[in-house]
């Protein structure tokens, strides 16, 4: 790993932002000239200061942060969003082989299957836009005309962690920055007392991949995605040790200060500047992350917008209010996985019982964010957005109950706020939804069109590192959906 | 899977400002003879602007025009036109068209990203006037030994750093002092802080004589056995070593008798050639020993997805993949890996060169290494072995390894990098731009992987060597003569000391590939010993210590910021390999994959050994080691990132292991005194105005403080 090349202006911004904020905020008892002195040049090392400083995107942008609902393993839209009449017709009958032929699918070699499944949901249209939405999600369908579908989008990459590595990172490689990573470098944070990029999760278990799914690849770490946790202390290491009370702790923090800064002025070294500013976050955060997710303070009727039943409980419902929390205190990307969505048709993962079970999961918090975020005129300049790693087939996969298999042909998301058309859906999907017929979208376009809502440009955001330029959309073309923006 | 995405585009933009404004520097300061030389100054232009479209790729090349050759560059093209024309700029259509006005024929087109200030147009015109001279890029020539730079200093490497600096008016910084040059060395070649008698006893002996002291206390580090897990776990980083199977269910493996193998080799200073060789085709050696069909662990660190539902086939050719990048920049420093795809943009290296070394490494068996206590590098570290009813002794320990089968596979170009889409066959081979394997034969076998290893490390190739001490640079100095150490490519930086690099490297192959010997000739220079406090004048004359008018301070490595603790608080358990051990980790913190899993803490000496010895799921690495940017071994990582972040802060005031070790250091303080406890930590005497704020706090805060300070995990 390589130190970054931050262009001329970012380095110039980032100096400034520094010298303000050690003047202003952090209050570092450094003589002004000294200091003034080791701010003044460009040197490589200054990069490391205030990596998370607010930075200029590269033109006007549209939205300032994002919360993504990642359905993590795959939720099937054919029972979700898109209705075929046609496959509930030819229920049970082999799909055409001109659908599958020199396709590739997960389990090929064991349960995959060809014949088509009719799904089991009856499906309506809602509000003014007419939004086909199954009854699995009644609170979703209520509000259709805030958000905008994707039915089209497609993946390179059909096995669980490659998969979502290739949501989050435009690739299934690991060791590549994500998504959360790119924006929080791209735009830094305007959280002063919490992590720029914050990860919290729900489900039986963690999704598959793991740490590398918010994890910064090429960037420097402090752009990696922080987990929440949803017991114990939110961020690891966040509490002070048993029997250390908050006096003694600051007393250690303040003497650390002290002694730092003298090595500073000793050494010249800025990196030590740094790190007195780290020590002073990591302090503030033992009060602002507790504050952040003790929500006892929120009304009875915004619990109740969210479906969250025991504040106490670690749910979905409760990650969705913690989002909205975390981007009122202006944290650029706070990203929640629920698990699990992986119905393939066993015992534990069937679509008779366990995609409404999931679907109830997330179905009236998903629905209260967008609502409890416009009211409070948040959703304007956030981006919510919903999606897996990749749908599922059209065609059934019969275990000991039914299910569907991986599918990256075409899937859906949904999109709201941040400049997205409400009530719009973008692309068609065949008579099975299988594949486009219109509007064909890959998960490149989505990171472009996510990009570019941020003021960033995809083309631009770049860094060196082990060896190559590396972008989150890649080499290959990438466009904005312009069509899907107001 | 559809294809592999390789990133190889470079939008260079960025780049190529940043080149431009070194290279302004250098030239403004006069560092270099006015003449203009092709490597450093016209082909880094040429790279980062041009070679995108007219460069090695066929496929993505425009208007026929290629200007990584001379003789394509100078020929006439199908349009009439001549790019260059040597020594006649006005006659050159590169010229006219980098100076076009016309948004239609400027090049480089508006659009691209890519733009040519002033300088650089001066830069090719000149080239060009004076003739366009051509050189081979530098990294595919072998390294030449020139004659060392006059100077008084009687080291080599003084001569040479100091010749660029006193070009530049500038001098080396003073010698640092006794103590930090002492911590320095120590944490250099074993990672591990001086205790106060290694300290004390090193102060009397430099009152005596300082430059016969320090040689004598490399040597005793140089012998030490902390030596070798110091530069083990250098290695382990480029080895992608860990003890799980990534990806989704992250099982765990043993492969720790491997990374123990590279210990004892370390230690032992097996020449680098031969550590090359045993790892890469130990099982292809004639009688394989053991030890040898061990080494080869390097290439089983590539994770196994053991995820339901996967192609196993096309999971297999990702780890041949792997093996195929992790060679390439390991040992060539190029990104081999980007010919995975299509022909490199820049690097003249073809798809087609890229599967015949892929061909080398599609041919093994993938199995487990049974051994007994004996046959590990530590015996005594052997688990408890079992017998079976027959009374026999079964191994307690396994490690993975790699088996050449005995019917080869076919292997194919793969269109795109997409493994259902074979090409072209092709056989094991070697890529072209370097030099060819020896094949004595007239109808030989097909080439092996020992062929391959032994061509890596052959005096002919003009990489390795140059890469390896590179990289020992790198770890000695925070950055390596080159830069961008794992690409020697055409896009990489030129070196900044050339002359030195190329010493260096023949050097090290002149005291047979010796690790030890290349550490002691560096960590002797004064370059190395000179004190890293950068004064404003220094920062102005050599902001980012290119000329390395000073040491640089560099935060420790995760591992060693957890040895540095352990051993100011005397808590350490110093003992070398062995199965990987369960230090105390913040609850839950290995339950964020699918898998959730155990981690069941270890208790007595375990708890405290060495960072390298924590047990690595790759999936969940352990919390304190990466927040200081350890990485999980999924990719080769040839140089870690130097974060510096509140993760860090918390992770130092409030785990579990660190305040466990601010208890032990506080007890120290208690019965030792303030003054003791701060030199465990930073090797120093504490200032009057240090100490005055220490005696203010209780033993456990000043423990805590000390254990937190910038300097107790910073090498200075």
């Amino acid at each position: 790993m390589k130190p970054l090349h931050v262009s001329e202006t970012n380095a110039n911004l980032l100096q400034s932002r520094t010298r303000r904020h050690f003047f202003a905020d952090c209050g570092v008892g450094v003589g002004a000239m000294a200091l003034g002195s080791l701010l003044a040049d460009g040197n490589s090392a200054q990069a490391n200061s205030e990596p998370l400083a607010p930075k200029q995107p590269h033109f006007a942008p549209r939205a300032k942060r994002v919360i993504f609902l990642f359905m993590a393993g795959g939720p099937s839209q054919l029972d979700l969003f898109e209705r075929k009449p046609q496959l509930d017709a030819l229920n049970g009958q082999r799909i055409p082989e001109s659908f599958t032929a020199g396709k590739r699918f997960a389990f090929m070699d064991s349960s995959n299957g060809f014949n088509l499944l009719a799904s089991k949901r009856t499906f309506a249209q809602y509000g003014e836009c007419g939004a086909w939405v199954s009854d699995l999600l009644p609170h979703t369908a209520g509000i259709v005309d805030r958000l905008t579908f994707l039915k089209t989008c497609s993946a390179d990459l059909f096995n669980h962690a490659p998969a979502k590595l290739f949501m989050n990172t435009g690739t299934g490689q690991f060791g590549r920055p994500c998504m959360g990573s790119w924006i929080t470098y791209g735009l830094g944070s305007e959280a002063t007392d919490l992590p720029g990029f914050v990860v919290l999760q729900s489900g039986p278990r963690g999704p598959r991949g793991g740490a590398v799914l918010w994890g910064s690849g090429g960037l420097p770490s402090s752009y990696q995605g922080v987990p929440f946790r949803n017991t114990g202390d939110p961020i690891l290491n966040l509490s002070t040790a048993d029997g250390i009370d908050t006096p003694s702790q600051r007393r250690v923090v303040d003497a650390v200060r002290a002694l730092n800064e003298q090595r500073l002025a000793a050494t010249g070294d800025a990196e030590i500047a740094t790190r007195i500013a780290g020590y002073e976050m990591a302090f503030r955060m033992q009060t602002s992350a507790p504050e952040l997710t003790d929500i006892s303070g929120e009304t009875s009727e915004t619990l109740g917008l969210y479906g969250i039943q025991d504040p106490g409980e670690s749910t979905y419902a409760r990650n969705c209010l913690l989002a909205r929390r975390l981007v009122e205190r202006g944290v650029r990307f706070v990203q929640l996985y629920h698990t699990n969505w992986d119905h393939h048709g066993g015992p534990t993962e069937n679509l008779e019982t366990h995609l409404p079970q999931i679907s109830r999961e997330i179905d009236q918090a998903s629905a209260g964010l967008i609502l409890d975020l416009d009211r409070r005129g948040l959703l304007d300049d956030t981006i919510v957005v919903w999606g897996g790693e990749f749908g599922r087939t059209p065609m059934g996969e019969t275990r000991e109950s039914t299910g569907r298999n991986h599918h990256i042909d075409a899937f859906t998301m949904w999109f709201a706020g941040g400049g997205f058309r409400p009530g719009l859906t973008y692309g068609e999907t065949d008579e099975f939804g299988f594949g486009p017929i219109s509007g064909a979208t890959h998960v490149r376009d989505v990171h472009a069109t996510l990009l570019h809502q941020l003021g960033l440009d995809h083309h631009r955001l770049s860094i060196r590192s082990q060896g190559l330029d590396q972008r989150l959309t890649g080499v290959e073309p990438a466009r904005v959906l312009h069509e899907m923006l107001t | 899977m559809a294809k592999r995405d390789t990133r190889c585009r470079l939008m260079a933009a960025e780049h190529t400002r940043l080149l431009a404004l070194v290279m302004g520097l250098l030239l403004a300061s006069d560092l270099y003879a006015a003449d203009l030389d092709f490597n450093r100054d016209v082909q880094p232009i040429l790279a980062a602007n041009c070679l995108a479209c007219h460069g090695f790729d066929a496929e993505s090349r425009e208007a026929g025009l290629r200007l990584d050759v001379a003789e394509a560059a100078t020929s006439e093209l199908d349009s009439g036109a001549t790019a260059i024309v040597p020594g006649d700029p006005a006659a050159s259509e590169l010229i006219s068209r980098i100076e076009s006005d016309d948004a239609d024929l400027v090049m480089p087109p508006p659009g691209s990203g890519h733009s040519l200030n002033a300088a650089d147009k001066q830069i090719l015109r000149d080239w060009i006037a004076a003739g366009a001279p051509f050189d081979q890029h530098w990294a595919f020539v072998a390294p030449v030994r020139g004659p060392l730079p006059s100077g008084e200093a009687a080291h080599p490497i003084d001569r040479f750093i100091g010749e660029r600096l006193h070009a530049a008016g500038l001098d080396f910084a003073p010698q640092a002092s006794a103590e930090t040059l002492l911590r320095r060395v120590h944490l250099d070649l074993t990672g591990l802080p001086p205790t106060l008698t290694e300290l004390d006893a090193f102060l009397a002996a430099w009152a005596d004589d300082p430059d016969a002291a320090y040689e004598a206390a490399v040597d005793r580090l140089l012998a030490s056995p902390h030596y070798g897990e110091r530069l083990a776990r250098w290695w382990l980083d480029m080895a992608r070593y860990a003890d799980s199977n990534g990806y989704s269910i992250d099982g765990p493996r043993e492969i720790w008798a491997w990374r123990d193998w590279v210990i004892a080799a370390l230690n032992d200073d097996m020449p680098f050639d031969q550590f090359t060789i045993e790892q890469l085709a130990g099982d292809l050696l004639p009688d394989a020993t053991l030890s040898q069909k061990l080494a080869t662990g390097f290439h089983r660190n590539t994770a196994i997805n053991q995820e339901g539902g996967i192609d196993k086939e096309q999971f297999r050719i990702d780890s041949v993949f792997d093996r195929v990048a992790t060679t390439g920049v390991v040992w060539l420093g190029l990104s081999i890996g980007c010919a995975q795809c299509h022909d490199h943009k820049f690097d003249p290296v073809s798809q087609r060169d890229y599967y015949q070394l892929f061909a080398f490494f599609n041919n093994q068996d993938e199995p487990n290494l049974a051994l007994t206590a004996e046959a590990l590098p530590f015996p005594e570290t052997a688990p408890a072995e079992e017998k079976d009813k027959d009374g026999n002794i079964k191994p307690a320990t396994t490690s993975l390894v790699l088996r050449e089968r005995g019917e080869p596979r076919t292997t194919t170009v793969f269109v795109q990098g997409d493994f259902t889409r074979p090409a072209d066959e092709v056989t094991p081979d070697t890529p072209a731009v370097l030099p060819a394997l020896p094949r004595p034969d007239a109808e030989p076998a097909p080439a092996t992987r020992l062929d391959l290893a032994r061509w890596l490390v052959s005096p002919d190739n003009p990489l390795t060597s140059r890469v390896v001490v590179n990289r020992i640079w790198q770890r000695l100095f925070g950055r390596g003569l080159v830069e961008t150490e794992n690409d020697f490519g055409l896009m990489g930086t030129p070196p900044s000391h050339p002359e030195l690099l190329d010493w260096l490297a023949t050097e090290f192959m002149h005291r047979g590939w010796s690790l030890k010997d290349l550490h002691r000739l560096i960590v002797t220079s004064h370059t190395y010993r000179q004190a890293s406090v950068e004064t404003e004048a220094l920062r102005e004359a050599d902001p980012a210590n290119r000329l390395l008018s000073r040491q640089q301070r560099l935060r420790l490595d995760a591992e060693i910021v957890r040895d540095t603790g352990l051993t100011a608080s005397g808590l350490l358990v110093p003992a070398v390999g062995g199965p990987p051990v369960f230090p105390p980790i913040p609850a839950g913190a290995t339950a964020l994959n699918q898998v959730k899993r155990d981690w069941k803490t270890s208790t007595g000496d375990n708890r405290y050994r060495r960072g390298l010895y924590t047990f690595l799921y790759r999936a969940t690495p352990p919390p304190a080691l990466s927040v200081f940017d350890a990485p999980p071994g999924i990719t080769a990582c040839t140089q870690r990132n130097r974060s510096n972040t509140p993760l860090q802060a918390l992770a130092l005031l409030n785990d579990e292991a660190s305040v466990e070790m601010a208890k032990a250091l506080a007890a120290i303080v208690e019965s030792d005194g303030l003054e003791q406890a701060f030199r465990r930590c930073t090797a120093r005497q504490p200032e009057p105005s240090e100490l005055a704020v220490l005696t203010t706090l209780t033993p456990l805060e000043a423990a805590r403080v000390l254990l937190n300070l910038d300097e107790t995990i910073t090498r200075e």
